[in-house]
């Protein structure tokens, strides 16, 4: 599997470059600016670019703006956003109207190999990855008659994975319980909550993260 | 010597002058009426006498009310060299040839005194070079012209007797002369331009008449033409006319001076404004008001902003040192006594403006100080959040990396693993302190996203719910930004401590050139806005920035905060 990286920070991209090559991808280019990172897509079509939210020249939104033009410009090439912020409103800004092959990591998450390439295949499938403490922020919000109240810890544990991009299989496995019992959770959960029931896995990311996104 | 007796001794001596004068002045007339009657020139010598006395009596008025002018004594000179004209009526041969020596120095003497006005000094080289080349031609030509013998037998200078030669001097001289008064006129036509009062417009147009009047007498007696004696006796009358329009000018700036009284009430009842007051007792609108600050060593206006004193002003001092200056237009020289009443009147409430102004000024430094200060501070750690992100948070997602893979590779090895994990957890957690600190120092995320996504997360840590409404166009300045977040955070924080609130409404928006920041709450209310809650700091920031920051916090209503940033 072909991946473009776009780091400006040497020691990270080579980092990531190595971990991946590891892992079995194919790191086709290595880029320290966004413009770097527009030409390599560009040129060489990769299943997966991952990009670095504050690149050169200003630090500023360089990153994101690429993420976003990329996956409008090249629907075929998966984009995964490495940040140090926990912030829900910029992994939503990248995701816009799809969540799908898209993903919103912490920097941090990079370390937890297993998790991170999990992450990385499962966006190049067209999946979703968010991060788990972007999900607990959102969790978290306080909200007027919060309806998480209504749910069990365990249905609240299903929904934050859910939330994350996991597919239902992903949480029986991380939960040690079966799909079928996944499947049950998940019903009762957009039962509570009132969350019309999107059908494909892949597009419930997105309606559980603007629910929680919602006042 | 006592002041007074120096007063007293002055006004003696300035009395005894006028008295002189005065007594000159009657001479030269009686002579004028007796040499007149006595040579069939009666009608003349009542329009000399006429031209003699207004001269020598505003004369003597203008020395009076501006001892420092020249002004007067050259308008009792042009009254005098008139009534030595007239010495050439006479039948003495002597007094005739002194008359005629000097018949058209009166001439010079009237192109002087008009382009004198107001100080009696001219004004320029040029003028200086006009009225020089007058005197000069007014008598060498005339001397000339009388050694030819010009003027008959009892001409005692003439030396040869060629008539045609003395007649062609004497039409060059006359020529000369009324060419040199046209000259005159243009100065005039500038000098009327600058006068900014109507009287004084006035006074010039009967001067620039007078000599134009002049030039035309000069003109005919060169080519002898008919109705020459009407012409000399209007000229002379309107020449007669011009001191009287200086008096009534004097008059009019002696009614300007009784404003002077109103003045001082008007003053006193400006309440730190003495501009419109000032403005309406000199008739100028455009005089302004400037202090010395000396504090600063520089000049400012009524709101304390430095201010560049320009070439024409009034400066009042006190002990020596100024403390402020009247800007005026530069006509008003034309009245100093008036500027002195003014001068005096204000000088007496002064203190309160010029504190005032003072006061601003200080305030103004003492912003401006704050303001640089609260910049530089939001520089600095705007600089140190990005080297902790560039450095260390860098270097330990870098070692967190790399201890990751090192955990990959370690899965025989059960107890290393563990251990390399156990150091994992511990990069993890100094890399959520660093994100913390570096947020803490500087908001990253509002300078690469704006203003919604920034507040979005503080809004999420929020312990009540927060609608956030944020209706910007455009993102403004960053530093009207960071203001604006800081605000908002800093209100969330005092909600959360202190209101007991259930909803918070967050609004942004643009309104006209301010970016208005509004935080409500439904809490208890009352809030500290005098001491510490953060407030003051707030304001600090707000008002750093030029901006304003209101706090409405009744008791059991709720709190609001209003924040008004300039951002134009």
């Amino acid at each position: 599997m072909r991946v473009v990286i776009a780091e400006d920070s040497v020691l990270l991209r080579e980092g990531i470059a190595r971990l991946l090559g590891d892992a079995g991808f194919d790191v086709v280019a290595r880029c320290g600016d966004a413009e770097e990172l527009h030409r390599a897509v560009g040129a060489l079509q990769p299943e997966v670019a991952i990009v670095d939210i504050r690149m050169p020249p200003t630090h500023t939104d360089e990153g994101l703006r690429a993420a976003v033009a990329i996956r409008a410009a090249h629907p075929g090439v998966r984009v995964l956003v490495l940040s140090q912020y926990v912030e829900p409103a910029l992994a939503l800004r990248l995701f816009a109207d799809s969540a799908d092959g898209a993903g919103y990591l912490l920097k941090d998450r990079i370390s937890d190999v297993a998790d991170f390439v999990g992450a990385v295949h499962r966006v190049a499938a067209g999946g979703t990855a968010v991060d788990p403490m972007i999900v607990s922020a959102l969790v978290s919000r306080p909200r007027p008659d919060d309806p998480l109240q209504r749910l069990t810890p365990r249905e609240r544990e299903v929904l934050e994975l859910m939330a994350t991009g996991h597919s239902n299989q992903g949480i029986a496995d991380r939960l040690v319980i079966t799909l079928r019992a996944v499947e049950k959770y998940v019903s009762t959960i957009f039962g509570k909550l009132g969350i019309p029931a999107t059908g494909a896995e892949s597009r419930r990311v997105l309606a559980v993260l603007l629910f929680l996104r919602a006042e | 010597m006592t002041c007074i007796d120096a007063l007293a001794l002055g006004r003696s001596a300035t009395a005894g002058r006028t008295v002189l004068i005065g007594l000159g002045g009657l001479a030269a007339v009686a002579m004028s009426v007796v040499l007149g009657a006595a040579t069939d020139h009666v009608d003349s010598a009542v329009l000399f006498v006429w031209l003699m006395t207004t001269y020598i009596v505003s004369g003597l008025v203008a020395w009076h009310r501006r001892p420092d002018s020249r002004f007067g004594p050259l308008l009792i000179a042009v009254g005098f060299g008139a009534g030595l004209s007239n010495l050439a009526w006479s039948t003495n041969p002597v007094a005739f040839t002194v008359g005629q020596a000097f018949d058209l120095l009166v001439v010079a003497l009237f192109l002087h005194v008009f382009l004198a006005f107001p100080t009696g000094r001219l004004p320029n080289r040029a003028t200086r070079l006009l009225v020089g080349a007058a005197y000069a031609v007014s008598i060498g030509l005339q001397v000339t012209a009388m050694l030819l013998g010009a003027f008959g037998p009892d001409d005692l200078l003439a030396v040869v007797d060629a008539p045609d030669a003395a007649g062609i001097v004497h039409a060059v001289e006359l020529l000369t002369l009324a060419t040199l008064l046209l000259a005159g006129v243009a100065f005039l036509a500038v000098r009327r331009g600058a006068a900014h009062r109507r009287a004084t417009r006035n006074l010039v147009d009967s001067f620039s008449l007078g000599l134009v009047s002049l030039a035309v007498l000069l003109v005919m007696g060169v080519f002898a033409g008919p109705g020459f004696p009407i012409v000399q006796r209007v000229t002379i009358a309107i020449l007669g006319l011009a001191p009287v329009a200086f008096l009534i000018g004097l008059l009019d700036a002696r009614l300007a001076r009784t404003g002077v009284g109103d003045l001082v009430v008007d003053l006193r009842d400006a309440d730190g404004d003495l501009q419109p007051a000032l403005a309406r007792a000199l008739r100028d609108p455009s005089v302004s008001l400037l202090y010395w600050l000396p504090r600063y060593e520089r000049w400012v206006d009524q709101e304390g902003r430095p201010a560049e004193a320009p070439a024409v002003k009034r400066v009042i001092r006190r002990d020596g040192e100024p403390i402020a200056a009247i800007v005026h237009h530069p006509s008003l020289a034309d009245e100093p006594e008036l500027l002195d009443a003014v001068v005096a009147a204000t000088e007496m409430v002064l203190d309160n403006g010029r504190l005032r102004a003072e006061l601003r000024a200080s305030l103004a430094e003492v912003r401006g100080s704050r303001a640089r200060v609260l910049e530089a501070g939001r520089q600095e750690r705007r600089r140190l959040e990005r080297d902790l992100h560039d450095g260390a948070q860098q270097r330990l997602v870098g070692l967190s990396l790399r201890l990751g893979i090192l955990e990959e590779r370690l899965k025989a090895d059960a107890e290393a693993r563990t251990a390399v994990t156990e150091a994992k957890r511990e990069v993890a957690a100094s890399l959520a302190e660093l994100r913390d600190i570096a947020h803490g120092l500087y908001p990253a995320v509002l300078t690469g996203h704006g203003l919604a996504v920034a507040l979005e997360s503080v809004a999420g840590q929020a312990s009540v719910p927060v609608r956030l409404d944020v209706r910007l166009p455009e993102r403004p300045a960053e530093a009207v930004e960071v203001a604006a977040y800081y605000v908002v955070c800093e209100s969330l924080t005092n909600i959360d401590r202190h209101a007991a609130a259930t909803t918070v409404t967050v609004v942004i928006e643009r309104r006209g050139d301010h970016l208005v920041v509004e935080v409500r709450d439904d809490g208890v209310g009352g809030a500290d806005t005098a001491n510490g809650s953060g407030l003051r700091g707030l304001a600090d920031r707000v008002e750093a920035l030029g901006g304003t920051l209101r706090v409405w916090s009744a008791s059991a209503h709720g709190t609001r905060i209003r924040a008004e940033l300039p951002c134009g």
